[in-house]
């Protein structure tokens, strides 16, 4: 009986778990290791996607969430530089350019819930509940409505782990995972029993472990692996009873599963700013620079975390040096340059894009001039306090951009899929 | 946004165009069109071949008070930096201007010698250059300039907000829009993106 399977309303439910590549979760899927996962997908349909570049949460998250690239919503990474100068700054939920998800829902009049979505802090009101993730600070500018901070509060809702204790010390980052989860999870059931049509949950406590312990996933003697596996059970836990709870009032469709870039292990961190140091091309006025405002005259290209480069431009930069005219010279020449990069005799770069090739809209101008695609366990940074071109710190895993994940009920027709195009077939469910 | 003409006085070594060129930093910034006209440049160019007499440095000051003035009035947010020694002279740029903001580099004769890394005030003073400005050649401190920078007591980024302060008070430019978080957020931002490798 078709005609009578749709129990009610058109719902749409939305599990983000940040940073989980596909491979991992068909592995632990596979293995037995998320049993309810396992089942869900069974169900339906995994794919492989590819994410917007940089292929960081402030980012991605907002191509899915906007359904665009970073030259129409405006945010390029977590840092990006004032106008006209080389101070940086941070880009706020304020900075978004394009409308949301849940911004054309709520012009529907759809009510929607989300908790924990990276990029959108300070929380701004929706027609329903943001509740605001990554790099949220304080819960009272995280949550709109505000009316919602003091059951938040009650119920022990914590935004994120404390990140600088836990890279330090794993036994406290496995106890802060589990009290953030276990938090959310609280704030879900209770959010859940609200009328709503769309539902969004992100879990990020999966990118905060692989960023520290990548080497305890993939080797099963590692002192962590059995925490890691039981975080990921937790995360198995919620998942089952979030869609056990939403097939039993819809019938199934609407159910989605993604992440927002996938991650490997890293073998060397590659310090932008010292490449672009030694071969010239980027000078300081300081033996020891602290930031890019130590930059000299002369300089040619700098680097803005993780894997992007800006031409010194004469009236896009205060002591910029090169006219239009000298620009696509200069972007082949250090295109040629990158993509020969080696350590140890490895190629340590995949591609590297022009501004252009990557981004399209009206926020282009703002962005890098190149972004570059490393190899995978290439981690490039853009710190200008190194002096090595390539190093290591104590992280274990960095992020990808073509082995994120996406799950739907419904087959996705089309080739390869992308992060902005989930954002319009989701609300097309609606139509 | 209108035009408007920020104009440096001072004694040679005085701090004029490093405040210029601070000033120039913070208003390109803030989204403005800026040029500077600096003395020792424009006596390269616009006033080549002119020398210290009254005669001539009044003739140098007004060249550039009517460039500041083609600027102004199109929109342009000039700067002059010039010793710019006789009062008349300024007050008739002034005039000419209208949206004119007259900065003071205020410093004690004895501290630029001192700071002098040419030794020009030494020479002067030994009188291999003559009208000299300051030892052989009269200041006109002005009467009432809009702000007065006091370079041996303040730092060039203390000096420089100084100036901007008094703009957005002027109602010269729109006050600083505010960042969406305050100081001790964005500390607290850095540490975690920090934390997680993301700077």
């Amino acid at each position: 009986m078709v005609l009578f399977k749709r129990k009610s309303k058109r719902r749409v439910c939305v599990v983000g778990l940040d940073g989980v590549p596909y491979e991992l979760l068909l592995k632990l899927t596979t293995e037995g290791l998320m049993p309810a996962t396992a089942e869900i997908i069974e169900g339906g349909h995994l794919r492989r996607m590819k994410v917007t570049l940089p292929e960081i949460s402030s980012v991605s998250w907002t191509s899915f969430m906007t359904g665009t690239n970073p030259g129409t919503h405006g945010i390029f990474g977590f840092v990006d530089l004032k106008p006209n100068s080389y101070h940086i700054r941070f880009p706020s939920f304020k900075d978004l350019k394009a409308p949301t998800i849940w911004d054309k829902l709520g012009k529907r009049g759809k009510r929607c819930i989300v908790i924990n979505q990276p990029a959108t802090y300070p929380a701004s009101p929706i027609n329903g509940v943001l509740i605001a993730g990554f790099v949220a600070i304080e819960l009272e500018k995280a949550i709109a409505p505000a009316s919602y901070l003091p059951r938040l509060r009650r119920l022990g809702y914590q935004i994120d782990i404390d990140t600088l204790r836990a890279r330090q010390d794993h036994d406290f980052l496995f106890q802060e995972l589990d009290r953030t989860l276990e938090a959310r999870h609280r704030v879900v059931d209770y959010l859940w029993e609200e009328d709503w049509d769309y539902f969004q949950l992100v879990v990020t406590g999966t990118d905060r472990l692989q960023h520290f312990v990548w080497e305890g996933i993939e080797d099963e003697d590692h002192p962590y692996h059995q925490p890691i596996i039981k975080y990921y059970r937790e995360v198995d836990r919620l998942l089952g009873e979030l869609y056990g709870r939403f097939s039993r009032a819809t019938d199934g469709e609407g159910f989605f599963l993604l992440s927002d870039h996938g991650f490997t292990a890293i073998k060397q961190e590659v310090y932008l700013n010292s490449w672009l140091r030694e071969e010239g091309y980027l000078k300081f006025k300081v033996p020891n620079p602290s930031s890019l405002e130590d930059i000299k005259e002369g300089t040619v290209a700098f680097a803005l975390d993780p894997n992007r480069i800006y031409l010194n431009r004469r009236g896009r930069f205060p002591r910029g040096i090169l006219g239009e005219g000298e620009l696509s010279a200069l972007r082949e020449e250090l295109r040629r340059k990158l993509e020969g990069l080696q350590h140890q005799g490895e190629p340590v770069v995949e591609r590297v894009f022009l501004g252009e090739e990557l981004y399209s809209g009206p926020w282009v101008d703002m962005g890098p001039d190149l972004v570059i695609l490393s190899r995978y366990g290439y981690d490039m940074k853009g710190s200008v306090k190194e002096r090595e071109v390539f190093g290591r710190t104590g992280l274990q895993g960095m992020h990808t951009w073509d082995n994120a994940f996406f799950f739907s009920k419904e087959e996705i027709e089309g080739g390869a899929l992308h992060i902005t195009d989930l954002s319009e077939k989701i609300i097309g469910l609606f139509d | 946004m209108k035009g408007f003409t920020l104009w440096f006085t001072g004694l040679p070594c005085s701090g004029k165009s490093a405040l210029a060129k601070g000033a120039e930093e913070v208003l390109l910034e803030r989204g403005m069109k800026v040029e500077v006209l600096d003395g020792d440049v424009v006596r390269t160019n616009l006033s080549k071949g002119l020398g210290f007499s009254k005669e001539d440095r009044d003739t140098n000051i007004r060249r550039i008070g009517f460039v500041c003035h083609l600027l102004t009035r199109n929109d342009v947010v000039a700067i002059g930096a010039a010793i710019s020694p006789y009062r008349q002279i300024r007050d008739e740029n002034r005039t000419l201007i209208g949206r004119f903001v007259e900065v003071y580099c205020k410093c004690p004769i004895e501290v630029l010698k001192k700071r002098d890394v040419k030794g020009m005030y030494l020479k002067a003073e030994r009188g291999e250059i003559k009208n000299f400005t300051g030892v052989s050649d009269p200041y006109e401190e002005p009467l009432k300039p809009e702000v007065i920078v006091e370079t041996d007591k303040e730092t060039v980024e203390q000096s420089v907000d100084k100036i901007i302060r008094t703009l957005e008070l002027m109602g010269y430019i729109p006050p600083e829009e505010r960042e969406e978080y305050t100081k001790e957020e964005e500390k607290e931002i850095k540490e975690r993106l920090r934390a997680l490798g993301y700077i």
